[in-house]
């Protein structure tokens, strides 16, 4: 018996026969932790989409167009919400900075963002009750001077916050430029209508035919409200210095816009016009000059060619298809007529400087145009009425003078809007002024509140390099196209010109999104893992780990990633607590007498489920 | 004592994952028979398709890991990742040690000396048992048509042995026994033998597929209608092997699409009930044999007759498929066309010295 | 559907091929795997039928190669079910790279040999070659010398391999032609017998879904000695329950053997034969023929060769003055340059304080069978050398020397 006597050490005890014990699928072989393999680990990192990069108002576009992917319809309105009062509005008017930013712009067509968004603003509204609530009352009182897009925007955060708020507007009607400077064939009134009764149900009570610097004062103000955002706009258009610019039958732009807008227009336009500018406004004016029953509109810009111009180049295609024609690189130096327009006296013109953002110079010396027209429509910008403002609070640019965090000096007041942002760089948009509204509001609360105001200083990765991203997985698919009203009927009618999405084409537009930079859940690290180390305890973003101590470092996963939000960290150093192993074998000694262990105990444990 | 009726799984098929524009993977069972603390190398395919195999058969599955890298890569050393059972058998046993456990279980069901539904029974063979050793075993176990499914992992050589050629590795594939030289400046001569058209038309009754690590959703699909299936089933999977192809290690999912793509591996299913191929798997693109070749270290040899041969072989695995071939796959079958490509008469050969 | 009817004991005339067959019927096996090779092929041709009819239920496999065969084996009783499988000569040596394993990951796989002389060339008659060929693998082996003896090998073969403290395969030998076609009675007994004595398989560690393991993973040098000690042990501690199964098989059947070595006529011999297998059939005669003419001559068979029964070897033979072992094997370039058993014998008898002269004697070589005239020309041999008291050369090739 040459085994007689014989005894295996413990060091070297292993399962009968070499057979072992299954390891679970809970821990893993935690005997063999390949951990200490690796020189660069996965990290997700979500990285900040262009879209909401891009967005005045930081919405959190990549979330709900990934929500609307999944068809949670109303979880995807209410995200829109926390940052954008009234999608159905910004889902018709918006010159959506987001498609323009948007990666997909790149690859094939952009996200029709816009339309999708619009799908869902239509949604919510039509909701008997919204998902948003108004916050715990804190007893505090603002006003919000101006019912436009800043304003409703800084009264809706406020509101959810918990302070009683009150909007004070000078106009009939609530809704300032949405009201006032859209047609109703981009923004029909009964959507705007709709969304100011959602403040209401807020419990925000706005003031109609209420004038700061009229019917209520600066120290009015200061005296009963614990705060105020000062939102009042852009109310003053600009001249163009012409001669006659006084006669009869000159309008402009906003004016003319605004008055259709609150029902109370006069303006009855003759066969001819001609609308001066190259701006939004401007294109407005001309498509609703034929509206309201020009039969020619001539746009006449300074801008030498349509890319020069400022408009939005879908409203400009919109309304070259409607018939209006374009006059470029001239300028208005008279109005002539006897007490009424009849024609324009037009030289050639340009810009000094940069396109927009320089004076204007008149060839004087060449022979004038002699531009025959019934009536003229200025549009070349607005400016600000700040009688009522306290002169310390006025800056040279003719606006109101803040910190850049929108407040007026040591003061309770704020400003927000087309107001402060006139001149500062930023587009003059209905978005813009939104987030400006809303980042007033958090401003606002965290003085209150005695917090301080500090600037952001986390460094933003914004996601524009699609090789970061794995395209593979995105076969190229074109852009759900809205329809149009046909040009010939539209032009003579109040219909909204661009059409919904349905459901399916909102979810199919959706559906291009790349989701940049950010987490959507699609398993595809979980599923070509190696090992494998990836977990997750649900599908969601955000709850995918790493098994750190199994990771190998072979990056298959950050491959194969599609949105990029996997990188890969250099580490040599082993901060995250992986196992050292000294040998190339079980971590420490007695694991494989644990296995026999386990082995001969097998008859004991509960059958596994299968 | 009456024969009890032997009751078989049936395992429901994977949505895709592309649902029109949007990549979404579908709903993955959640069960992790394969675990993760083995010795394979890291990003290494036959691991992922192990897993994704595991995964889409579930937790009443029975393992067999005939010699080679999911043998010993896998277990080394007593610490097994599989939570499911599993043996090691020899490399030319790869069918017959599954044949043996399927008999089994049909036996012990049927008079009763085991409860429940019949498990999973997957063979796990490299490349190098599947086409060379263990051929024989495999063919049997299909003729014989055992309720199994053989799983071919195609790392086109010999991996764990240390890289050398199996009588898969492609025209041009440099391994230890095939190198590149003076005398063979392609490394390797012979092109492959079409293993998986052997099996599927010397065994018409058996399931057999193509798959490749590039198309996850697919290939675990393929695992389950091969375990559906009632009797021998049979898939051939690409799994590359960063050892031997020598290439970054995060591509390991990209080659398996790249290859496929190439026309290199075509992927296709024998249907046993119609007695016919399946040939409508399309990839998202067709592309050069080059762009694939060029990302492994193991064809950098190559000149650009070579790589022509490669060219018209893979237009040649098209024609089979039925797809139309562009005029820019024709020309590349040329070696005139391949541009800035070393020809075997202008590039130096440097021989290896020992 | 089988229906398996309760088997009555009974009589019958048949060949050793049959005899197996009939004792894997008795014992239900769950698989078989099979594969033809002359002589054992009559064997799986048996059981064919049986499953056929409907005699027993089991999975009846033709295999691709004998080294299919074994894996088919190997992966059944790891899965848990009792298995059965064969060959011969060169097909036992094809199937060579599985007995390690199956012996080493204690699968206890059952295999019927009739055995035959190895190639080259094609020699269908009987030599135990093939199977020694395979004696250090780690299978419990041993000869039948006739077809009773070969149908209670295998039960005892599968009660002794199967229980929880052995778990070892069996090679359960028989000498082609000579025992496996030539036909005998052979008393079978009834089911119940069976069923005291043979309980179900049941292996500890099966491949079974519920209680997932992992069968031979790989593992690094220093493990491997352990591994190897406990199978030697394995194969050691066997011993004891091969006694006690003998046992217990004598009590239920009625058969006593002697577990390692059969005494025939040795009371007073001085010079004995010794041999395993069918030849003790014809020495048996041999040997009473030249007792009835005054030669002290007798026989001891050895009926176990794995495990070696080293110190029963010693102490039986020690009792006697020669020993002429019998050789119907080969063992080119072997310490007695003739067969393999003399190495072992003299190994065995070398602590003995009383050593015997020790012969090798190749007969029945090739499938021949070993007549009167050489069994005398044998023990002639043998006590010329016990009044010259040395052997003049070790081996002996009888019928080719004066």
């Amino acid at each position: 018996m040459s085994t007689k006597g014989t005894h295996i050490p413990d060091h070297l005890k292993i399962p009968f026969a070499g057979i072992t014990p299954a390891p679970s699928q809970e821990k893993g072989q935690d005997l063999f932790p390949t951990g200490n393999w690796r020189s660069i680990r996965p990290v997700y990192r979500d990285k900040l989409p262009p879209c909401n990069n891009a967005c005045g108002t930081n919405e959190k576009i990549q979330g709900y167009l990934d929500l609307v992917k999944r068809g949670k319809y109303l979880d995807a309105y209410a995200l829109i919400k926390e940052d954008m009062p009234f999608p159905s509005v910004t889902g018709r008017v918006c010159y959506h900075p987001c498609e323009q930013a948007c990666n997909r712009g790149k690859y094939d067509e952009a996200i029709s963002i816009r339309a999708v968004e619009r799908f869902l603003g239509d949604l919510g509204q039509a909701l008997t009750h919204d998902v948003v609530k108004a916050g715990a009352p804190n007893g505090k009182k603002v006003a919000v001077v101006g019912s436009g897009p800043a304003g409703h925007s800084a009264a809706y955060q406020l509101a959810r916050l918990g302070y009683k708020v009150t909007i004070l507007e000078k106009s009939p009607k609530a809704g300032g430029l949405n009201r006032g400077g859209i047609p109703d064939w981009v923004l029909p009134a009964h959507v705007l209508d709709r969304e100011i009764e959602r403040l209401v149900e807020l419990g925000i009570t706005i003031k109609t035919n209420v004038e700061v610097g009229k019917d209520v004062t600066w120290d009015d103000l200061k005296k009963n409200y614990d705060a105020c955002v000062l939102a009042v706009g852009l109310t003053e258009p600009n001249s163009v210095r012409a001669e006659g610019e006084n006669k009869d039958g000159v309008l402009y732009g906003l004016p003319f816009l605004r008055d259709i807008g609150m029902g109370t227009s006069k303006a009855k336009l003759g066969a001819r016009v001609a609308v001066i500018g190259g701006g939004n406004t401007a294109i407005d004016c001309a498509r609703e000059a034929l509206r309201q029953g020009a039969a020619e509109v001539t746009m006449i810009t300074v801008e030498g060619n349509s890319k020069e111009m400022p408009a939005s180049p879908e409203d400009l295609h919109d309304m070259l298809e409607e018939g209006v024609e374009l006059l470029h690189g001239r300028a208005v130096t008279a109005v002539l007529g006897n007490g009424k327009v009849e024609a324009l006296q037009l030289h050639p013109a340009r810009f000094s400087g940069a396109i927009n953002a320089s004076p204007i110079t008149v060839d004087r010396d060449v022979q004038p145009e002699r531009f025959a027209v019934d009536n003229v429509i200025i549009a070349v910008g607005q400016r600000a009425s700040l009688k009522w403002l306290p002169d310390e609070f006025k800056n040279e640019r003719g606006t109101i003078k803040i910190d850049r965090f929108g407040r007026l000096g040591d003061t309770n007041f704020f400003a927000a809007g087309d107001i402060v942002q006139l001149g500062s760089g930023q587009p003059l948009m209905v978005v813009n002024a939104v987030g400006d509204g809303k980042r007033v509001a958090f401003n606002l609360d965290k003085v209150l509140r005695g917090e301080p105001l500090q600037p952001r200083s986390i460094p933003i990765d914004v996601i524009v390099d699609l090789n970061r991203m794995n395209m593979t997985y995105f076969p190229h698919f074109p852009r759900v196209q809205q329809t149009l009203l046909p040009p010939a009927s539209r032009r003579r009618s109040q219909d909204e010109v661009i059409q919904a999405f349905s459901e399916e084409q909102a979810v199919e537009e959706a559906a291009r999104c790349f989701s940049c930079g950010t987490c959507n859940a699609c398993d595809n690290c979980y599923l070509v893992c190696p090992e494998p180390c990836i977990a997750r305890p649900e599908r969601s973003n955000g709850l995918y780990k790493i098994l750190v101590d199994y990771c190998k470092g072979c990056r298959v996963c950050i491959e194969e990633c599609p949105t990029g939000c996997l990188e890969g960290v250099p580490e040599l150093d082993f901060d995250t607590g992986v196992v050292r192993m000294d040998t190339a074998f079980a971590i420490s000694p007695g694991l494989h007498g644990r296995q026999a262990e386990e082995l001969m105990n097998l008859g004991d444990r509960p059958a596994k489920n299968i | 004592m009456p024969a009890i009726e032997v009751e078989r799984q049936i395992l429901p098929i994977l949505g895709s994952p592309n649902q029109g524009a949007r990549f979404y993977n579908p709903e993955l069972p959640s069960s992790e028979p394969f675990v993760p603390g083995h010795r394979t190398c890291a990003g290494c395919g036959p691991s992922i398709q192990y897993r994704m195999t595991s995964k889409a058969s579930g937790d009443n599955t029975i393992l067999v890991g005939p010699t080679g890298c999911m043998y010993v890569a896998n277990s080394s050393y007593l610490c097994t990742p599989y939570n499911v059972p599993w043996a090691h058998t020899q490399i030319g046993s790869a069918g017959s040690f599954t044949a043996g456990v399927a008999a089994a279980y049909e036996a012990m069901i049927r008079k009763g000396k085991w409860k429940g539904a019949f498990p999973n029974i997957i063979c796990e063979a490299g490349d190098g048992s599947a086409s060379d050793i263990g051929l024989a075993s495999i063919s049997g176990a299909l003729y014989r048509n055992h309720d199994c499914l053989i799983i071919c992992y195609d790392n086109e050589q010999y991996a764990n042995t240390g890289i050398q050629a199996s009588s898969r590795t492609p025209y041009g594939g440099m391994t230890t026994f095939s190198p590149p030289g003076p005398l063979v400046p392609e490394a390797k001569k012979l092109f492959p033998k079409d293993l998986a058209r052997m099996m599927a038309a010397g065994h018409p009754h058996c399931y057999v597929a193509t798959a490749s690590v590039g198309y996850p959703i697919d290939l675990m699909n393929k695992v389950r209608k091969g375990l559906n299936h009632k009797g021998a089933a049979y898939l051939m999977v690409y799994t590359p092997c960063q050892k031997g192809f020598v290439y970054e290690t995060p591509r390991s999912i990209d080659l398996g699409r790249l290859v496929v793509e190439c026309g290199l591996y075509p992927i296709w299913e024998w249907n046993p009930e119609k007695r016919a191929y399946d040939y409508s798997f399309r990839p998202q693109s067709m592309r050069p044999v080059s762009e694939y070749l060029k990302l492994q270290g193991r064809f950098g040899h190559l000149h650009a007759e070579h790589i022509a041969t490669l060219q018209k072989f893979a237009n040649e695995q098209w024609r089979m498929m039925g797809v139309q071939l562009p005029e820019a796959l024709i020309q590349a079958a040329d070696a005139k066309n391949l541009v800035n490509m070393a020809a075997a008469a202008e590039a130096e050969a440097v021989a290896q010295t020992l | 559907m089988a229906t398996i009817t309760e088997q009555k004991k009974r009589t019958v005339r048949i060949n050793g091929c049959v005899a197996s067959a009939q004792a894997a019927k008795y014992a239900d096996v769950d698989v078989i795997a099979a594969y033809p090779i002359r002589p054992y092929t009559a064997t799986m041709m048996a059981l064919a039928q049986m499953v056929a009819n409907g005699e027993l239920d089991a999975e009846y496999i033709v295999a691709d190669s004998e080294h299919s065969q074994l894996s088919i084996a190997h992966g059944a009783a790891s899965a848990g079910a009792r298995v059965f499988t064969g060959s011969s000569g060169v097909g036992v040596q094809f199937a060579y790279e599985l007995y390690s394993p199956i012996s080493g990951s204690r699968m206890p796989v059952q295999m019927m040999i009739a055995d035959r002389t190895l190639d080259p060339p094609g020699d269908f008659g009987s030599e135990h070659t093939d199977a020694l060929s395979t004696r250090d693998m780690g299978w419990l082996m041993g000869w039948a010398c006739d077809a009773q003896e070969a149908f209670d090998n295998h039960l005892m073969g599968y009660r002794i391999g199967e229980d929880r403290r052995v778990l070892l395969p069996q090679m359960v030998c028989q000498d082609g032609f000579f025992v496996s076609h030539i036909t005998s009675d052979v008393e079978l007994p009834d089911s119940g017998q069976v069923k005291e004595f043979l309980p179900p398989y049941k292996h500890p560690y099966p491949l079974d879904p519920r209680r997932p393991v992992s069968h031979g993973p790989q593992i690094m040098p220093e493990q491997g000695p352990p591994l190897q000690l406990e199978r030697a042990r394995a194969m050691e501690e066997s011993m004891a329950v091969i006694e006690q199964v003998h046992e217990e098989f004598a009590r239920i059947f009625g058969r006593r053997y002697d577990p390692w070595v059969e005494e025939f006529m040795t009371d007073g011999a001085e010079v004995v034969f010794f041999m395993q297998g069918g030849h003790a059939v014809t020495a048996r005669f041999a040997i009473q023929h030249m007792r009835e003419r005054g030669l002290k001559v007798g026989l001891v068979r050895l009926r176990t060769i794995r495990p070696y029964p080293t110190d029963r070897v010693k102490d039986v033979l020690s009792k006697f003055k020669v020993v002429g072992v019998i050789e119907t094997n080969m063992g080119l370039g072997s310490v007695s340059s003739g067969g393999v058993l003399y190495a072992e014998v003299c190994a065995a008898l070398y602590e003995s304080q009383q050593r015997p002269l020790v012969f090798s004697f190749m007969a029945g070589m090739g499938g021949e069978a070993i007549v009167l005239k050489e069994f005398y020309w044998m023990t002639e041999k043998m006590t010329d050398a016990q009044k010259r008291g040395k052997i003049e050369k070790r081996t002996h090739w009888v019928g080719f020397e004066e």
